[in-house]
């Protein structure tokens, strides 16, 4: 048995484990600031951590990172609802239908493989540089990752239950409404989640060639000029907005819908239950 | 943990008499709708007589394929592609696995460590090709750096959920048994892990064969991105094409011939520690 420890200890114990997370932010921080210090780099090659927070503040004052933010936010949302609710919809034509589902497959496992920067050569050229090349490259990613998905959730269902629904004398409708959809709904999630991740990705590089405003742009402009503050800073705005967005709005989401038909997909697991195989 | 710990090409093995029966049928299964693709791409082509500048026929596609082909150019880029990831995936196995095991092992490390790797899953690794550029210029180690640290993070996050869902017991049985720490690691982690692990080098492939190319996009020193992006200034959008339709078919060799055999390996030898 270990001696009981005092009030003091405990309460430092408790101060440092709050602390923790924040420790390699500190260490990280303070190695670079001593780097810094000793080399004094010029700004072309490693900026200092208050030229850093200076490059912040002055691209805030000035308007443009608000500009860049809600340019590169906007063309997220909007190749990602697109996305979103096409490939829900053809998940669900397709994942009810076998035969069209079997057709589709090896399309859809191609299409996926190349989706997202892969087709901005080619785009480039069909719709210019701008916003409509980014939101065509996010929904192109969001899309087949949310059609894959839902197509599997759909298909995961046991059939069992639907059957059992239908029994009772529900139609069509009332059995997707009721049965099909809240089944699939962890999966067509998952594939939400991850198809945003790309799509957050597809952004930023297509905004580094293939836009005049938003985030990537900002930082492969700042690139040009050699302002390594901006182009940290930058990287440092994407993370904050990304883990914001998974933060308060994807897991919220995930937690309330998975756990409230969470039984749905536990069932999947089971040895050899009614799956349409 | 909220990281989406599926690839986005989530399947499952069907059964094996099954697929036996089916196998005959499977190569026309595969021809067929990609045949259907090709005839609305073909009949899109001559219906609006695009310019070739803006939409190339099949057929000029197809040889510019096997100019290319026979130049040797495609197999030399689509060589320095492949070998880029072979390498980035590796380092990215030998870092992110050793340190998902110390963070999944140990809740001081993850309350340290967990945080900060959530932070930096949300900075793409192309966002950091515009520094990557200015330190290191435009060479392999730059591709190599955003490569590896798009890889390293997806491989980290799952190797700690593979190494939390390992029943304890099996290492305090170890442990009473006098293991060391290293035996430990090597008799329950890494086999505990493996499927997991795999998962997250299949995720991993998914966001590292993107950064590649567009990070071949802008460094622009061979490889397949090269070719696409290469070929969009003269317009050349036979080659982009088939830059693309390579591009895909790599992938999909890579992921289903490659990693997804070793996941399905992984987890009937040692899918009973899931449970």
């Amino acid at each position: 048995m270990r001696p009981p420890r005092s009030a003091a200890r405990l309460r430092l114990d408790r101060l440092v484990w709050r602390l923790l997370p924040f420790s390699p932010i500190l260490i990280f921080g303070a190695a670079w600031s001593i780097y810094w210090n000793i080399a004094h780099p010029p700004l072309a090659v490693m900026p200092s951590i208050s030229g850093m927070l200076g490059a912040v503040v002055e691209l805030a004052q000035s308007g443009t990172l608000l500009t860049d933010i809600l340019a590169s936010l906007w063309r997220l949302m909007l190749g990602a609802l697109l996305g979103i609710v096409m490939g829900v919809m053809a998940g669900f034509v397709t994942g009810l239908n076998k035969p069209v589902a079997t057709f589709l497959n090896p399309l859809l496992v191609f299409f996926n493989a190349i989706s997202g920067i892969v087709w901005l050569p080619l785009m480039i050229g069909w719709v210019g540089i701008g916003t409509g090349l980014a939101v065509f490259l996010i929904w192109n990613s969001v899309f087949f990752i949310v059609f894959q998905n839902t197509v599997l959730g759909v298909q995961l269902v046991p059939e069992v239950l639907e059957q059992s629904v239908r029994t009772l004398g529900a139609g069509r409708w009332e059995t997707i409404r009721s049965v099909t959809f809240p089944g699939a709904l962890p999966y067509i999630l998952n594939g939400v989640r991850s198809g945003l991740g790309f799509g957050w990705r597809a952004l930023i590089a297509a905004e580094l060639v293939g836009a005049t405003t938003g985030l990537g742009q900002m930082i492969f402009r700042a690139a040009d000029f050699s302002r390594t503050d901006i182009i940290v800073a930058g990287c440092l705005i994407i993370g904050v907005i990304a883990m914001a967005m998974d933060r308060w709005l994807l897991l919220p989401i995930e937690r309330r819908t998975v756990q409230r038909w969470g039984m749905v997909a536990r069932s999947e697991g089971g040895p050899g239950e009614g799956r349409r195989a | 943990m909220s990281i989406a710990t599926t690839a986005g090409a989530p399947s499952r093995s069907a059964p094996s008499t099954l697929s036996a029966m089916l196998r005959p049928l499977l190569g026309l299964r595969i021809v067929l709708p990609f045949a259907a693709v090709v005839a609305i791409w073909w009949a899109i082509k001559w219906f609006w007589q695009l310019d070739d500048r803006v939409l190339a026929s099949p057929a000029q596609v197809a040889t510019a394929a096997i100019q290319l082909a026979n130049r040797g150019i495609l197999a030399d880029y689509a060589a320095t592609s492949l070998r880029m990831m072979g390498i980035a995936a590796l380092i990215s196995a030998l870092i992110g696995v050793p340190l998902g095991f110390a963070i999944g092992a140990n809740r001081i490390v993850a309350r340290a460590l967990e945080g900060t790797l959530r932070f930096l899953q949300g900075i793409s690794g192309v966002a950091w090709l515009p520094l990557a550029i200015i330190w290191f210029g435009f060479s392999d180690t730059t591709k190599l750096t955003v490569v590896i640290y798009t890889l390293v993070v997806p491989i980290i996050v799952n190797t700690i959920v593979g190494v939390r869902a390992i029943p304890e017991n099996y290492v305090l049985a170890l442990q009473s048994l006098g293991a060391s720490r290293l035996r430990i690691m090597w008799d329950v982690y890494l086999p505990g892990a493996l499927p997991s692990i795999v998962v997250g080098l299949r995720l991993g492939m998914g966001y590292g064969w993107r950064a590649l190319i567009a990070a071949e996009m802008l460094v622009r020193r061979g490889g397949l991105g090269d070719l696409i992006f290469g070929a969009r200034t003269f317009s050349q959008i036979d080659r982009i094409m088939v830059g693309m339709v390579l591009i895909g078919t790599l992938y999909i060799i890579v992921d289903r011939l490659l990693v997804q055999p070793v996941e399905t390996m992984t987890l009937a030898r040692w899918g009973v520690l899931r449970k």
